[in-house]
């Protein structure tokens, strides 16, 4: 710690701190264009020049490190001048559209010209024009105003991971962009809408819509991935979300949020939006109110249980409900005799569902992801999926540390890969035991019971090696099984084989779950064998998958489109169908929903409601709603109490959400969180022979996780947005005949799809990626069935 | 098509079949330039290396060229840009035979580079920047050169040329092919 | 002796005859008077009556939806939505004044970057029911049009005390 005195103020700073650093610590202000607390120095703007006793000149504040009594005036009349010549210089271009600007109210330059410009300019030239970027359908551009504080640029290289903007040019006539026309495909590029300190770079969905000292500001908690990004709403009117941005959680989420979170508000006034209850009368729609849509529950689901019994009623919801609606479907399914619960959709394995944690998650929390020294992701792809989590891990693997990855796509993570092995679905299991046959030799430790046995076929190869010492050698390392490793047809042997490969390497296992209460719908019951807080359930019911092949008579949805978001969407599609009566308490309603149910509740999305969300790491993250429900939409929690008391069920006299999460805490409060599963032996592990086989890699495209994100529409005209297409490597591509851009038919099991083919050289051999979640592609089945392709 | 897909992609390994624009004499020319420097600042060398790209392109570089040297030297290509596009000496659209560049800065400017400048404008009715129509000769103005001792001055070409006149820049070009 | 006095006052019918010269003098005095509606007291170009939304000499509408009179405005009439319109400027797709609530305090006008909202010399404008007060951005733009003429010569006739 050094000692120095800011404005007469005596202070103390750490050693090598930046003056703006020590400054802003003592609550002193200094203004600033181009310094940001999270991204590297470049001391371009020079607004935040200061007067140091014994310094010639006035020094760059966020350049300049303290030192030991360093006396510093940020208010002195010639710290004053600078800051006003400065001002003045970075006026001379800028044009006075605060008018038209979205900026305009939440400006740095116009706070900051409040308080250090001049009324009137010196300057009589004509001022500099830049052309307007397409920067995508995100970010709205008019490069006009830019004042070149380079906070994009460096956001681009520094924290997004691929420098797409730079500034080129020279002097007056430097341009901040791509240069060459070309959008830019972050995942996190929304960040530069709030870096930007002008409004040179504006969000594309709000433009124009509002003006900042209309907006109010509340909290609220993304729904979609599993980090549970810490959000602010801006609210319009009191009524309506225009913008999302987000709020400060260094623990979780630092400053940034993904693209996903920031702008999939726009889904809330998507022409998809349920706003009255309805109900299907001989085959016709009917708009109802509350009462009679409650009572048509009632009746029919009271007829199926009388009629065929309560085991033949199941329960879906999506695992971006939250915690408060989870348990109540729960609760009220089991009071009524109803075990057949299960939010896990997309999951094809479920054998080891009786040994599986209390709740799967990522085993240490968010922020300890970039102090790891080697880390193995396996069927992740971290960026796409969890683009915070990708960003604490790219931190960690350009610090130096290994990160290592099993894939069945060669994915572009941006970030150092140390080893990486990229092989189909089929093989993954081949793969985890080769890295656990090299640990054993390694760390010679004595092979579980039946190990032997189970890879005595298994060979070990370079890369098992490699990432069997990176594993050991790191003191802090971990083993991450991404969406695609959890909803794999051999999810259960990966599972065992990446805890063998853990325990062997003294690192941890860590779940990166596809959605934002994953983790929140295991410890609040929403599975067939477990009640809340992970206790057995007196009777198992059928999981998922199951409730959909043998198709059940009535099914109650919370917030879930099976038909696409279903591991086997055309059976669930069949299922839904076939059964006598299906509720859905649903936010959207869509054509096919329309043709399976028979009655439609309308239930508050997120940031209509009050909710919990429990993300990776199990921070239980709780928020007030914070816009009044749509039309005569109610929140999901209400209508479930509502539904028990109609039932008749005991125990549903909750007057406010809080009292739903009391209740779940006391039930949870013992929760064991131990990813840890006892080890049982799978079976015997052959060498994979099935070389011709085509197997589907079931990746969820980008925007396609949950039922907002899917109407979102800025999302959907992004480059990650991508259509539906066979996706294919060169050779594969060559053996069966097909041509990039060509249409195809894929036919699996009889049914026959077809798209356009995408030659990608990323994907692994003996294997096609056709993105999940897209009502194109819903008719084919995500587990290992053999896939033909020929041209069409 | 080619363009896009290097856009989205720094890649690691260079793969030779992907470098095709320049020619294996440039390259070899490049890796002199990389040569000198650690073998982790590969980047380092992309001035030079844009110099002998764009000589051996005929005096201008093009964005197939640049997304090239971005891969080689293993740099995004918005780098490469940004270098190409600062730097006066490096040009984006094909230019003359022989590119006449006429500092202006203040040295040069206080001893008559005014007049130099509108004598070639009138000379060759072109503009600053501009090409005469028959090729030959490409007009710029540049920042200071670094000879403000003989000042006005011009470079054409490699060749520094000082206390120049009207009449002196005349005979010059009357000697350029 | 008051009693007395007032007796012969009231008997000369002096208060009267006062009184008459009053009126007297104001008979042969110049007229102050106007005889509204045929004639009408001149209005400063400042005055500030009934609110219109101008255009540019080329038809386009002024107004660029900044808000800035909406937020001026003390008694809360301005109520104004904002898009991008197809060409990809910013307009307004609301723009209402409730004359009931307006207190023709002028800030609207003083407010407007581009001089699109001003207040007209009309004060001579009634509704039969509440809803004529309520001014749309179609009305608004009706009465700029139409006394467009009448608008600019007053902006102009005021513009160097501005």
């Amino acid at each position: 710690m050094v000692s120095i005195e800011i404005d007469g103020k005596k202070i103390q700073a750490r050693d090598g701190a930046l003056v703006i650093e020590a400054a802003d610590d003592a609550g002193v202000y200094i203004p600033r264009f181009c310094y940001h607390k999270k991204l590297s120095i470049a001391a371009n703007c020079r607004m935040c020049l200061i007067e140091v006793e014994k310094a010639a000149k006035p020094l760059p504040a966020c350049a300049t490190p303290v030192t030991d009594g360093m006396v510093i005036f940020t208010k002195s009349p010639k710290a004053i001048d600078a800051q006003k010549g400065v001002m003045e210089f970075l006026l001379i271009n800028h044009p006075l559209d605060c008018p038209i600007c979205d900026q305009g109210g939440e400006c740095e330059l116009q706070d900051i010209a409040m308080g250090y410009g001049s009324d009137v300019s010196k300057f009589t030239e004509k001022k500099r024009v830049v052309k307007d970027k397409n920067l995508g359908p995100l970010i709205a551009t008019d490069m006009t105003r830019c004042i070149h504080c380079t906070r994009c640029v460096r956001f681009g290289a520094e924290v997004a991971g691929v420098r797409e903007l730079g500034a080129t040019g020279r002097g007056e006539h430097t341009e901040i962009g791509t240069y060459i026309t070309s959008n830019v495909s972050s995942e996190m590029s929304g960040n530069v809408i709030d870096l930007c300190p002008v409004g040179a770079l504006t969000s594309k969905p709000f433009r124009f819509s509002a003006r900042a000292w209309e907006l109010v500001e509340r909290d609220t908690i993304a729904p979609h991935d599993c980090i549970g990004s810490n959000l602010k709403v801006h609210v319009c009117n009191g009524r309506e979300v225009v913008r999302v941005v987000p709020r400060e959680n260094e623990a979780i989420n630092e400053t940034w949020i993904s693209d996903r979170d920031r702008f999939s508000y726009e889904a809330l006034y998507s022409d998809d939006r349920l706003k009255t209850p309805m109900l299907k009368e001989n085959g016709a729609w009917r708009e109802v109110d509350w009462e009679t849509a409650l009572q048509a529950v009632i009746v029919g689901i009271n007829k199926t249980i009388t009629d065929s019994g309560a085991d033949r009623v199941g329960a879906l919801a999506a695992p971006t409900s939250t915690l408060e609606e989870l348990y109540l479907m729960q609760k009220l399914m089991r009071q009524m005799g109803v075990n057949n619960i299960d939010h896990r959709l997309r999951q094809l394995d479920f054998s080891d569902q009786q040994q599986a944690p209390v709740f799967p998650w990522l085993g240490q929390p968010i922020n300890n992801l970039e102090n790891n020294n080697a880390v193995l992701l396996i069927g992740s792809n971290v960026r796409k999926d969890q683009p915070i989590a990708a960003h604490r891990l790219r931190k960690a693997g350009v610090r130096g540390s290994k990160i290592m990855t099993l894939n069945a796509v060669d994915y572009d993570f941006y970030m150092p890969i140390m080893a990486k092995i990229i092989t189909s679905p089929m093989d993954y299991k081949h793969q985890l035991a080769g890295i656990a046959k090299a640990l054993l030799a390694q760390t010679k430790q004595p092979a579980p019971n039946g190990f032997e046995k189970l890879v005595s076929k298994v060979k070990i190869t370079a890369s098992h090696q490699a990432i069997a010492s990176a594993l050991v050698e790191g003191s802090v390392s971990s083993v991450l099984l991404g969406p695609q490793a959890i909803n794999h047809p051999e999810a259960s042997t990966l599972r065992m084989l990446a805890q063998l490969i853990t325990l062997l390497s003294q690192s941890q296992l860590g779940y990166l779950s596809e959605a934002g209460n994953s983790v929140g719908a295991w410890m609040a019951g929403m599975l067939p064998h477990r009640v809340a807080g992970g206790k057995d359930a007196d009777k198992t019911g059928l999981n998922a998958l199951e409730m959909l092949h043998k198709g059940l008579r009535a099914y109650v949805l919370l917030g879930v489109e099976p038909e696409i978001e279903s591991a086997e969407s055309v059976i669930a599609s069949r299922a839904l169908n076939d059964a006598d009566f299906v509720v859905s308490l649903t936010s959207f309603s869509s054509e096919a929903m329309r043709q399976y149910a028979d009655v439609m509740l309308p239930i508050a999305p997120f940031a209509e409601t009050s909710a919990t969300f429990i993300n990776a790491e199990g921070q239980w993250q709780s928020v007030a709603g914070v816009v009044p429900p749509l039309g005569e939409t109610r929140p999901a929690w209400k209508v479930l109490r509502v539904l028990g008391n109609l039932f008749g069920c005991s125990g549903f006299d909750y007057i406010t959400s809080d009292d739903v999460l009391t209740e779940v805490k006391q039930l949870t409060k013992d929760c064991q969180t131990d990813n840890t599963v006892v080890w049982c032996c799978p079976a015997p592990i052959t060498t994979n022979s099935n070389a011709d086989i085509l197997v589907r890699i079931a990746e969820v495209q980008m925007y396609a996780g949950d039922s907002l994100q899917r109407r979102a529409q800025a999302l959907q005209n992004t480059h990650d947005a991508d259509f539906a297409a066979i996706r294919i490597n060169k050779a594969c591509a060559k053996k069966f005949g097909l041509k990039d851009g060509v249409k195809a038919t894929a036919a699996q099991n009889g049914t026959e799809i077809t798209l356009p083919v995408v030659v990608d050289d990323n994907v692994s051999d003996n294997s096609v990626l056709i993105h999940c979640g897209l009502r194109d592609s819903a008719a084919l089945s995500t587990d290992f069935t053999p896939i033909s392709i020929r041209p069409v | 098509m080619r363009t896009t897909k290097l856009e989205k992609k720094p890649v690691e390994v260079v793969n030779n079949s992907d470098l095709m624009l320049i020619s294996k004499q440039s390259y070899a020319a490049i890796d002199k330039w990389i040569a000198k420097y650690h073998p982790e600042n590969r980047q380092a060398a992309v001035i030079p290396a844009l110099h002998i790209v764009q000589e051996e392109n005929g005096g201008h570089l093009t964005i197939a060229l640049m997304d090239e040297l971005a891969l080689y030297l293993n740099m995004p290509t918005i780098a490469v840009y940004e270098v190409a596009s600062f730097y006066s000496m490096f040009e984006h659209k094909p230019i003359g035979k022989h590119k006449v560049s006429i500092c202006t800065n203040i040295s040069c400017m206080l001893r008559g580079s005014e007049e130099i400048v509108e004598h070639l404008k009138k000379k060759f009715a072109i503009n600053l920047g501009e090409t005469t129509t028959d090729g030959k000769f490409t007009v710029k103005e540049v920042e200071c050169l670094g000879a403000c001792v003989g000042a006005p001055m011009c470079l054409i070409g490699r060749e520094y040329h000082e206390y120049l006149t009207p009449e002196k820049i005349d005979a010059i070009l009357e000697k350029l092919e | 002796m008051k009693i007395i006095t007032d007796y012969f006052k009231s008997l000369v019918l002096i208060e009267l005859l006062k009184g008459l010269m009053l009126t007297g003098k104001y008979l042969f005095k110049k007229n102050v008077t106007v005889q509204y509606p045929e004639e009408k007291t001149p209005i400063s170009p400042r005055f500030r009556g009934l609110h219109a939304l101008r255009r540019y000499p080329n038809g386009e509408e002024r107004c660029i939806a900044c808000k800035l009179c909406e937020a001026v405005c003390p008694a809360l009439a301005i109520t104004i939505e904002s898009e991008q319109r197809e060409d990809g400027s910013r307009r307004t797709k609301r723009y209402d004044i409730d004359l009931t609530k307006c207190i023709f305090c002028g800030y609207c006008e003083e407010s407007c970057p581009v001089d699109s909202i001003v207040e007209t010399h009309i004060f001579e404008y009634h509704g039969e029911e509440r809803s004529d007060l309520y001014m749309t951005k179609d009305k608004l733009l009706a009465v700029g049009d139409r006394y467009e003429k009448d608008i600019a010569a007053n902006r102009a006739a005021d513009a160097k005390f501005r």
